[in-house]
């Protein structure tokens, strides 16, 4: 949920450097889905009789904020994109598919139904991104680069089988990560088929194989 | 950037699935821990790793790629054959996709693709080639060069062939079995050993089938593993005490845990580069784990010959259609661009000034 939420900050402050109404109505409508994909999971969550825990200041998520906010900052749309849709989005679908797979009833469809959703955006997002890429290759790939470095590395961090670091502040020390077991996942599967999802998007922007490949090799672990 | 060639392979083992991620993280990084690596490189999409230059002794140039299916070296069983067809077949369309003009299929590869190909994507230029026939040069040079290195009279021998009905097998049948006095042929379907004995036979050579090692009356001492394991679990039994044993198996066939004290054990296929190999990323020695520089399995380097050689066709596909005179005419291409038999080793070094010939058989 707290993805979610960040998705919609992120939407949000995306409209302030539009310069199009169409470009603003757009992002705004982004905005918009990201805060009703947190609230369905809030929903299924009080059906379940859990809390659902959120916190955007957890030091991951704040550090992703951070990131996203730098290429606002320096008006660059396209870093924008780049973060939302490939880095974060490319988790979100990747991670709420298989928990869509394995959850029970409307649980389980929730999940799908924004994996989905999500999944759009990214196809969406990477129409744009290839033209973008097709004007200065060498160009795009080494702000990829940049923003992977910045936004993956987290990623990768929130997504390490143990949080070697200490717990992230979202689970309030109650991580998530030893009990997924039970409904047949592990976190090794999520961060796997995140890192898949990852590789295969920046496939769809053209960006050679040969070359992310080391980028995400060198993640950490 | 033109592509002459692509080569498909995947990890032999996890040491070299390890090795390759090593070269990946670059020395600033430290190398994963086993357990990651086990649970990262199943979920690694088919991808190139590398590009690869080929030179010839003729002055000809060929670029190629090399793209790894990342098939996990612990799931080449058949529990995983639909998964392992997916992962070739996105391999397959990664060459088609960078526009290779020809593509060589390493190790599973082509077993997995074979009756696959109509359900590539649209190919256009690109034609692909499963490699066996210069793998069974290969294996054959190997044998002769090793039976006179023992003293071995090969026509006086009794080949065995463990796997004779697969592509490479048949194909050693068919080259060696006219030089020699008696020939083994093992493997799990009767009903192709006994269309090959038949084959063979009428060629007048004395054949014996069998589908269990422990069923044949003879002891052979010239011996040629080619089996499509997955993994090397092969225990041979009863050879003769001097035989000479060609392991052509990637993986490797032969279990670690045989015993054959006084055989001559070598991998067999190999061959090596002599006009230049560049890998860039550097993945010398890492992508093809020898004791010797620029050596390559023949499946591979059938596609870099025939690159070399600006023949584009489709040299080897389908099972069972290699011929002497086939594997005559690749060989042929191959040594005008100074691809030749590799030196012979085995897991304990090389083998040709016989210090590791007859050392009991390990793998360590």
């Amino acid at each position: 949920m707290t993805g979610e939420l960040l998705a919609a900050m992120n939407y949000t402050s995306l409209s302030e450097i539009c310069d199009e109404p169409a470009e603003v109505a757009d992002a705004l409508e982004h905005a918009e889905a990201e805060r009703g994909h947190a609230a369905a999971f809030a929903a299924e969550g009080r059906k379940l009789g859990v809390d659902v825990a959120n916190n955007v200041e957890a030091r991951h998520w704040k550090r992703l904020r951070e990131a996203f906010m730098r290429c606002i900052t320096e008006r660059d749309f396209m870093g924008c994109l780049i973060v939302q849709e490939i880095m974060l989005e490319s988790f979100a679908v990747a991670s709420y598919a298989r928990v869509g797979k394995v959850a029970p009833g409307s649980l389980g469809r929730t999940f799908a139904a924004i994996a989905a959703e999500e999944e759009e955006h990214i196809a969406h997002a990477t129409a744009i991104l290839r033209t973008e890429r097709g004007s200065d290759a060498p160009g795009f790939d080494e702000k990829v680069y940049r923003l992977h470095l910045d936004v993956m590395t987290t990623l990768a961090r929130m997504l390490a089988k143990d949080c070697r670091d200490g717990h992230c502040d979202v689970c309030d020390a109650t991580c998530v990560k030893p009990s997924l077991f039970e409904v047949s996942l592990s976190a090794a599967e999520l961060r796997g088929a995140s890192l898949r999802q990852y590789l295969k998007t920046l496939d769809m922007l053209g960006i050679p194989g040969e070359v992310t490949l080391a980028w995400v090799a060198q993640l950490p672990v | 950037m033109e592509v002459d060639f692509a080569l498909i392979g995947h990890p032999e083992s996890w040491r070299a699935a390890a090795d390759v991620l090593a070269v990946l993280r670059g020395p600033q990084h430290t190398p994963l821990p086993d357990d990651e690596i086990k649970d990262i490189l199943p979920w690694i999409p088919p991808r190139a790793v590398c590009h690869v230059d080929a030179g010839s002794v003729t002055g000809a140039k060929a670029r190629g790629l090399y793209i790894d299916s990342f098939i996990p070296p612990d799931r080449l069983e058949s529990g995983y054959v639909h998964e392992n067809i997916a992962r070739v077949r996105e391999a397959a369309a990664w060459a088609i996709r960078a526009g290779a003009k020809i593509v060589s299929l390493g190790g599973f590869s082509s077993i997995l693709i074979e009756g696959n190909f109509d359900h590539l994507p649209a190919r256009h230029d690109t034609v692909f080639t499963t490699g066996n026939t210069l793998t069974v040069g290969f294996i054959v040079q190997g044998i002769k060069k090793m039976c006179a290195l023992e003293g071995l009279d090969i026509s006086r021998s009794t080949l065995l062939i463990v796997g004779a009905t697969g592509d490479v097998g048949s194909g050693c049948a068919r080259c060696l079995a006219p030089m020699l006095s008696r020939v083994l042929l093992s493997a799990r379907n009767v009903e192709r050993l006994r269309r090959l004995a038949a084959e063979l036979h009428a060629d007048g050579v004395e054949v014996e089938i069998a589908t269990d090692l422990r069923q044949f009356s003879a002891e052979a001492d010239v011996v040629i593993c080619a089996a499509s394991l997955a993994s090397p679990s092969l225990r041979l039994g009863r050879i003769a005490s001097h035989a000479v044993v060609c392991d052509a198996g990637y993986p490797k066939n032969l279990s670690p845990r045989t015993e054959m004290p006084g055989a001559s054990v070598f991998f067999g296929g190999l061959g090596q580069v002599t006009g230049g190999l560049r890998f860039v990323p550097d993945f010398r020695g890492i992508l093809n784990r020898h004791p010797f520089p620029d050596v390559v399995h023949g499946c591979l380097l059938e596609g870099m010959a025939l690159a070399l050689e600006q023949r584009f066709e489709p040299f080897s596909q389908g099972r069972g259609s290699i011929t002497p005179e086939r594997v005559e005419e690749i060989e042929t291409i191959a040594a005008r661009h100074g691809i030749h038999l590799a030196p012979l080793y085995n897991a304990d070094g090389p083998v040709e000034d016989g210090r590791h010939c007859r050392t009991e058989w390990s793998r360590g």
